[in-house]
Formats: structure tokens, sequence, C-alpha cells
């Protein structure tokens, strides 16, 4: 079954989206390693007739990301894969050059350009969140990639950062032996993510290691090289430093680099967050401790099959009241466990 | 002075034909682009950049640069986000605070690169370094993370980007400051100064203009310019990213060159500019919508950039060869007589 043998009003493979929702709920179930998944779609979308959206043959969507990175490539290569198979749809990848006023402009264009879907990793959740509430009225379904906004919009697919910086927080307590200095090598203000993951850092380590004290907590924009040169800074200020948390993996493996040209990689607890294939590669090595991983080909793949269901059934941005939030299912990997993600699963 | 506005004047015409035939292509090519809502896109989303432009021009006519543009963007922004969110001064202090910050920071890049005798360059990109770290330091998002996500309310900062009626208010600034800078460079001692200046400092200083003035004045205009850049964009995210502004210097240089702005100093107008901005701004969102992959419209505007400037080059060249070939055939004796400096610098504004 494709989706042009499909009657019109449902062009959307079912069954490949319930497969891709089962491989996720399959996940949460059988892998031990997983914490809390909570998936609690609110969306009550009104369907094309309740609306009086119509649906089409044929369907654009676009894919705004804010950098090439890998997390940012691995979205969009899922997004890619779903709609190419759909053989109905025009995908088109736009480069925010790290830039909000960017990527608002890549908005303006692709509302004025009649996109049925707008997949968005926003710069900055303040920022964008006025070019949302015009796609919002233009009737285009926005759905944000594990970073939200502060307008709501139809959905947004996340990693869920918050229980994952808790647990990376409780394993790095035990593995300083609960107390000592710690320092957060964080991304820069003005998204969520942030504040989710440092949130449920220091959160996660008052609970179960209120004796580990987070000593530092600075901005490398997200940076491998930045993170470096930060890191160093820390350490010279403070060598009794026992654990590094970077917010991302990019930043926790600068911080991995520095700390073997200096020769302290061995006194360190590094952990980092997304499980990029080099950050896997690094723990097999026995350099970065751990990481929080989602299959991140899989977020892109069920961001892009909500865009889909929306898209073809012509559901308008205006008749989803309540914005759906999935937490996409993760584990915390480190040297012990880094071998049970499939080479097919490293992006 | 006549000959010079003439060239200038057949200069942007030359360019509003090629942007016309732009214009006119992708029009043909997507009927999403020839939408009363495209063009108000490609208002919204260049005025800025146009407004860098004319400010940058400013330098640029003085063979100078200024690099600092989107670091000063940075500061004036978050300058406008720490008052509004932390000390709650109402929109108009803010905005006042704004325009101020963006001349004094550009008229401090003229003062160093007068008082110290640093090439502009080096000051400038001093200042983009200093001003974006001080960006950073004094980010009310970081220093109050309860801000950290929180979007500015002021009713008067937020109405800045809105639109009169279907003309996007960021354009209407951008068409008041450019008629203020025409008038400026076309009317005023202090514009004939600038194309001296640019043309031949020494022989301006020779002349008795006072240079470090004209200079000053010059940077404290494209300070100015990217003030105002950072209140529409301050308004249109409704928060100051710290990165707000990165990269713009080099969009604002390339529109001014685009726009026939000489680097070689002495030649250039304001209309050039303005139409150099939206040259490019209209050949991302065309490629956009005609689905070219993001990273070929950026190879594109690259190819642009580079014809731009290779035919400023040329032309430069072609003057060059001209003037020295005229002088040759009409005062043989008399080219022997002429000072030194002008010598140095066949291709003045004055008479190019």
């Amino acid at each position: 079954m494709t989706a042009t043998d499909d009657s019109p009003a449902t062009g959307f493979d079912r069954r490949r989206f319930l497969g891709v929702s089962a491989t996720i709920g399959a996940a949460a179930l059988v892998s031990p390693l997983l914490g809390a998944c909570t998936s609690k779609s609110k969306t009550a979308a009104k369907p094309a007739a309740a609306s009086g959206g119509t649906a089409k043959s044929h369907y654009k969507m676009v894919w705004i990301q804010i950098q090439p990175q890998a997390t940012s490539t691995a979205w969009g290569q899922g997004l890619q894969e779903i709609a190419a198979q759909q053989k109905n749809i025009d995908f088109q990848l736009l480069d925010g050059q790290n830039s909000a006023a960017t990527q608002i402009n890549l908005m303006n264009t692709a509302i004025a350009g009649g996109v049925d879907v707008i997949f968005l990793q926003p710069a900055d959740s303040v920022g964008l969140a006025p070019s949302i509430k015009k796609a919002k009225a233009a009737g285009i379904p926005v759905i944000t990639l594990n970073i939200d906004a502060t307008e709501t919009h139809a959905a947004h697919v996340e990693m869920n950062h918050y229980y994952g910086a808790q647990d990376i927080a409780a394993k790095m307590g035990a593995a300083i032996g609960g107390s000592g200095d710690v320092v957060i090598i964080n991304a820069p203000p003005g998204i969520t993510i942030r504040d989710l993951r440092t949130n449920g850092f220091v959160d996660g380590m008052k609970a179960k290691y209120p004796n580990v004290k987070i000593a530092a907590d600075q901005n490398a924009n997200w940076d491998r090289k930045t993170a470096g040169d930060v890191f160093s800074a820390m350490w010279a200020a403070n060598p009794n430093i026992k654990g590094v948390y970077g917010v991302n993996d990019d930043m926790a493996l600068g911080v991995v680099d520095v700390a073997k040209a200096k020769g302290i990689l061995s006194k360190l607890t590094i952990f980092g967050n997304d499980g990029e294939k080099a950050a896997l590669t690094s723990i097999e090595a026995g350099e970065l401790t751990g990481t929080q991983y989602t299959d991140v080909w899989q977020q892109g793949r069920f961001a892009a099959s909500a865009g889909i269901v929306l898209a073809s059934g012509g559901v308008s941005a205006k008749d989803v009241p309540d914005q759906g939030h999935l937490l996409m299912p993760y584990s915390i990997l480190t040297k012990d466990n880094v071998a049970t993600i499939p080479a097919s699963a490293r992006w | 002075m006549a000959t010079t506005l003439t060239a200038r004047r057949s200069s942007a015409a030359g360019l509003a034909a090629f942007y016309a035939l732009v214009l006119i292509v992708f029009s043909v090519l997507s009927p999403r682009f020839r939408t009363e809502q495209n063009f108000q896109n490609l208002l919204i989303g260049f005025s800025h950049i146009g407004i860098l432009a004319i400010g940058m021009s400013f330098p640029i006519i003085l063979a100078g640069i200024d690099l600092s543009v989107g670091s000063i963007i940075g500061v004036v922004g978050m300058t406008v986000f720490d008052l509004s969110l932390i000390t709650h001064a109402p929109g108009i202090v803010a905005i006042i605070a704004a325009l101020v910050v963006g001349a004094a920071l550009g008229g401090l890049n003229g003062l160093l690169i007068v008082r110290l005798r640093i090439s502009p360059f080096i000051v400038t990109l001093a200042a983009m370094a200093t001003w974006r770290g001080t960006t950073y330091a004094i980010s009310g998002r970081q220093l109050h993370r309860d801000l950290s996500v929180a979007p500015i309310t002021d009713k008067l900062l937020l109405w800045i980007d809105g639109s009169f009626g279907p003309i996007p208010r960021a354009f209407v600034y951008m068409v008041l400051l450019g008629l203020a800078a025409y008038w400026l460079l076309a009317r005023t001692k202090l514009g004939r100064d600038i194309y001296s200046v640019g043309g031949n400092e020494r022989a301006a200083y020779l002349a008795g203009i006072n240079v470090a003035r004209v200079k000053i004045t010059a940077y404290a205009i494209s300070g100015f310019c990217a003030g105002v850049a950072a209140l529409i964009l301050t308004s249109r995210l409704s928060t100051s990213p710290e990165d707000l502004g990165t990269g713009f210097e080099l969009s604002a240089i390339a529109a001014a060159v685009v726009g026939g702005v000489s680097l070689l100093g002495g030649v250039g107008g304001t209309l050039g500019p303005i139409i150099g901005a939206f040259l490019i701004g209209t050949v991302y969102i065309g490629m956009q919508l005609e689905n070219v992959t993001t990273y070929a419209q950026q190879v594109v505007a690259g190819v642009i950039l580079i014809g731009a400037v290779g035919f400023d080059r040329y032309r430069q060249v072609r003057k060059r060869q001209e003037m020295v070939r005229r002088r040759a055939l009409r005062r043989p004796a008399a080219d022997g007589m002429r000072p030194s400096a002008e010598g140095l610098r066949p291709a003045s504004g004055l008479t190019s």
C-alpha cells in the first residue's frame, strides 16, 4: 500500500506509521535501561472534514535546522527517509546558519511558499515564537525537535532532557564517590534544552548526592573547541574538579580532548548528552564516561510520521488546540552497556 | 562632484536594471514568488541588512571597513533586553539608549582609528571580539536564570517591527535612513568631505578638511545604523540572543560592495547598497521557493559577491587606464607638475 493508492483524505501509510510507533513502544518495554519514558500526546486534532481543510495529492515539507551538526543531520535523514517513502512529498532541508533571524526569514518564506508542515529546531525558543504564531495563523502545523518553543504548536518530539540529565547526575555522583566538585559545560541561554538539562542535572544531584557541589556552569556554545577552552580555564581555577557534564556530546568530547592533552583523563568522570556515534566510540575507547543516548534517526522518523498524519488528514494548525508532547525513550550508556547499541542505530 | 553623482547614478541604474531582471525571472519561475506576502517577506527579511549596508557604505567610502556592526547589534540588543526586563525601563528609554549606544560604539571605532592610527580593519576586528564578549557578559538571560526564556513584553518595543498596513515598518526605517544618507552624502559639506577623504586622504588633509572629524562621524553613522537594526531584530524576536547579529557585518559589506561601493574608497552611494541587500535577499528567497538546496544557495550567494567585487575591480582598472590615457593625450606637460600624492591615487572619487 502506498500513499498514492490510498484514499485522498487519509493519504498516509498507516502500517508504516504504526510500525514506527511500535518500534519505539517495544524499545520502551524491552530495554531495562530505559528511563522514564512518557508519551502524553494531548493533541486532539479535528479531521479534514470537520476542520474544512482539504487533502491534497502532493505535499511540501521543510526541515529548518540550526546548523549542520551530527544531531540535526541525523534528524534530517530520519525525516527524509519517511518523506521519501510516501512518494508524494517534496522535502527540503533549510539551514538556519546558527541564527534565529535567518531561521525567521526561512520560516516566512516557507509560509509564503505554502508548505504543509514545518519541522523546526529553533535556534532560540523565544525568538522563533512569533514566527510559529504566524505559521499557525496560516494553518501550517509546526513540529519542533528537541528544542521546544515558548509558543505552543502542533507537536514537540524530544529525547526527554530533564529525566535524562537526572539519570546522568545519578551515574556521575556514584562514579565520583558521592562527593566533590563537578562542573557543567553548557549550551547558550535562550533555549529550553539548556534549562531542562541543567535543572535535571542539578535536581538529580541534589536528590541523590547532596554532597556533590556544582562548582561552575559556563556556556561553550555547543562547540567542541570552545568547550575545551572553557574547561581549561575551569581546571586552572579549580584542579579539584572530579566530574564534567557537557550538555551535548561535542562539548563533552572537547573536554576529553583537553583532559587527554593534560594527562588528567583518569581523574575525571565526563558525561555527554545525545549519543552520537563519535561519543559511543569514545566510550568504547575508555575516554568519555557516558552519555544519554536516543536513536535520533528514529526521532526524525517519528516526527515525519506525525507531520504526514497532519498534512494528509488536511488538519489545520488552528485545529490543534494543545501541543502534542512526545518524549523519546532513552538509555544512559557507559562502557558496560554501549555494546547494546547496534551499528544500525549509531547515527 | 557632478561627475561623481552622474557616475553613481548610472552605476545604481545598471544595478537596478539587473535587479529588475532577477525579479522578473523569479516571478516567471514561481507563482509563489510573485505574491504580496512574498514581497512583504523580502522587505521584512532584508531591510535591516539594507540599513546596515547604508551605514557600512560610509566607512567603505572612506577606504575603511567596519567589522564590528554585528557585535554592536549584539550589545545594543542586550542593552534593550536588560533595560526592559531587568530594570523595567519604559520602551522609549530603551530605544534612545539603543541609538546612543550604537552611535557611541561606532564613534569609538572612529576615535581609535584616528587617534591611535591603527587600520580600520584591526580596530573594528578587535571591537567585534570585544563587543561580542561584552554581550555575553551583560546578558540578562545568563545572569538571571528566570529570564533565560522570558520574552520582551513592552508594547512600544514590540511595535517597532510591525507594519503600516501592508508595508513593513523595517522597510520604512530603511527608506528614511536611505534618504537621510543620500542627503548627507550629496548635499552637505560633510558628504563632500567624506568623498574627498576616501578618494585621497592626504590631498583632503592638505585642502584643510578635518579628516579626524569626518572619520569619527562616518563610523558613528555606521554604529547608529547597527543600533537601528538591533532595535528591529530585538522587536522581531521579542528577545535578544547573545549571538544576535553574528556575521551580519559580512552581509552588510557584501550588500554595499554589490551596490557599487568601492573597497578602494571614494566611490559609492546610498541606493546601490540598498539594492545590493535586496538582490542578495531575492536570490536566497527565490532559490528557496524553487527548492534549491540550502547549501547550494550559499554557494550562489558567494558567486554573486565574487562577481560583483570582480566587476568593481575590473571597472576600477579600466578607469585608471582610461584616465592615464586621457592625461597622456591631453596634457602631457602638465601631468608631470601634479602633486605626487595625486599620482598615488589616480582613481579619486571626485574625478571618477
